[in-house]
């Protein structure tokens, strides 16, 4: 095989797949890593729903049963409006005594929402048109722009990842298609005797796809340790320096994942010599 | 066994290489194809083994019209067909015994037949006692006996040769010829194109001469 006859191209052939599937496979990470940081961001944001002042105290408390009972994912609070002041007096601290003027407490009833487990923007979106038609809920604050802005960025960072890996694929497997055009071609004599005595073309081409396809598998390989090792050497260090991301899921390789990259890999090999081959048989 | 019906091949730009050539050449036969160079031989003897394919007419080959099958169909036919050229066509880095044993390889026969019949092939070529050196070792003439060692390994049905002795000298021809009549001999209908016109009075065997794409005398 020409991994063994013409090493060096093939050697590069292997590197390039291999930084090529480390970029993109790096990239992906990232953009995972992403997504779930502001998945848990948005899962922080709270939904409050304020409740008609007229609203009783048994009412309330009513209806709190109600939500509890129909969303046993969310935690529910009830803030009545005693404690409502309390908390904005607290809040206003040395200010507070603004707030003496009032003949009447102003603030109406509420009752808190946070989910458990983190929820994606969309399924607060939906949680939040839901309650809107609860009796005696007036209006419903969760945070309605943050939230857009965070689907927003999810959704972009996947399009941008989408086609970053289209393009990275693409190159590898520019990559492996001419790597092997330079194996036909220093073989084309020998392919030329083999048409001439009969070969059939699949038996021209299978030594051309297997060397494909381990350049590929090989490629991958070295992204894998390449990935793994970033993991667990770079990644640590740096994720301290930005105490922000501190949130974040450390990015890790499910053996699901691992196996993909492998088979993505082989098969963007095997596609890169098919291509090569096909078209040197069709001269 | 191989006919051809108003048979055209043209590059496109150019005046025609082979021009309405109609021609039979029946099972066992030996017919010499000749011509002054440029006449359109080798072009010839391209449209026989598929090498390329005709603009126009029609090519039986043991009754199989050759435009007809697909791509796919044209290794099967190959391996009907011997195919020889002046230029040995041997790879260098294979033993004569492993050259004559790549047209078995490809036909994914088993390492013993391949052995057994190559070795049976020299030996009629008179190489039996080279079969484990290198092309580069052997001379011309030897090279072209291993050659036509290959070309007949397969017991094909039909021989091609093309200028087989044009590189060798003249000493040599008649050791070539030898072989390719021995091959007739056994049933194998041949066709040897040559533009050496000494032969064709030497060898008196059917002619047929192509000039400037034409079919001029088939004698
Ligand atoms: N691929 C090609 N493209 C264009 N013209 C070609 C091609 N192959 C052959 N020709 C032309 O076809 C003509 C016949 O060529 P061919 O090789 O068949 O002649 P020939 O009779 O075998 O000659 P020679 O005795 O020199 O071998 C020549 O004029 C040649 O230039
Ligand atoms: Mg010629």
């Amino acid at each position: 095989m020409n991994l063994w006859r013409a090493p060096l191209p093939s050697l590069l052939a292997v590197l390039t797949i291999g930084l090529s599937l480390f970029l993109g496979a790096s990239f992906i990470l990232g953009v995972f890593a992403a997504r779930a940081l502001l998945t848990s961001w948005g899962a922080q944001a709270s939904v409050t729903l304020y409740l008609d002042r007229s609203t009783t105290d048994e009412q309330a408390r009513t209806l709190a049963q109600t939500v509890r009972v129909e969303n046993p994912s969310l935690q529910v609070t009830y803030v009545d409006r005693t404690m409502a002041l309390q908390r904005l007096r607290g809040d206003l601290g040395d200010l507070a005594g603004a707030l003496e003027g009032l003949s009447q407490n102003p603030l109406p009833p509420s009752l808190e929402l946070s989910p458990r487990t983190a929820l994606q923007p969309s399924g607060v979106r939906m949680l939040a048109a839901r309650l809107e038609q609860l009796p005696s809920v007036q209006e419903v604050d969760y945070g309605r722009e943050w939230l857009d802005k965070l689907e927003a960025l999810g959704n972009g960072l996947r399009v941008f990842g989408t086609g970053a890996l289209a393009i990275v694929l693409g190159a590898a497997l520019l990559v492996v298609a001419n790597t092997i055009r330079l194996a036909v071609y220093a073989r084309r004599d020998e392919i030329e005797i083999m048409k001439l005595v009969g070969a059939t073309d699949g038996y021209v081409r299978a030594p051309f796809l297997l060397e494909g396809a381990l350049q590929g598998l090989l490629g991958a390989a070295l992204a894998l340790g390449a990935v793994e090792a970033v993991r667990r050497w770079l990644l640590p260090p740096a994720s301290h320096a930005f105490a922000f991301a501190s949130g974040a899921v450390a990015p890790h390789l499910l053996p699901v994942h691992a196996a993909a990259l492998l088979g993505i890999g082989t098969l963007v090999g095997l596609f890169g010599s098919w291509l090569a081959v096909a078209r040197f048989l069709r001269a | 066994m191989i006919q051809l019906f108003h048979v055209k091949k043209a590059y496109p730009g150019d005046a025609p290489v082979l021009d309405d050539i109609t021609l039979r050449v029946e099972k066992g036969e030996f017919v010499w194809l000749t011509g002054p160079s440029g006449a359109g031989k080798s072009t010839l003897l391209k449209l026989l083994f598929c090498a390329e394919s005709p603009t126009s007419g029609q090519i039986l080959i043991g009754g199989r019209n050759i435009g007809r099958i697909g791509q796919g169909s044209i290794p099967y036919l190959r391996r009907n067909i011997g195919v020889v050229f002046q230029d040995f066509k041997l790879l260098d880095n294979r033993t004569i015994l492993e050259n004559v044993g790549y047209a078995l390889e490809v036909l994914g026969a088993s390492d013993g037949e391949i052995r057994e019949r190559s070795l049976k092939r020299l030996a009629q070529v008179g190489l039996d006692h080279r079969a484990t050196s290198l092309p580069r070792r052997l001379s011309g003439g030897e090279q072209q006996r291993v050659a036509i060692a290959r070309a007949l390994v397969n017991e094909p049905t039909i021989l091609l040769a093309d200028e087989p002795t044009g590189n060798l000298d003249p000493g040599l021809t008649d050791s070539i010829l030898k072989l390719l009549f021995d091959a007739n001999a056994r049933g194998t209908t041949v066709v040897v194109a040559t533009h050496d016109r000494t032969l064709l009075s030497r060898y008196r065997k059917r002619t047929v001469a192509l000039d400037k794409g034409k079919l001029v005398s088939d004698a």
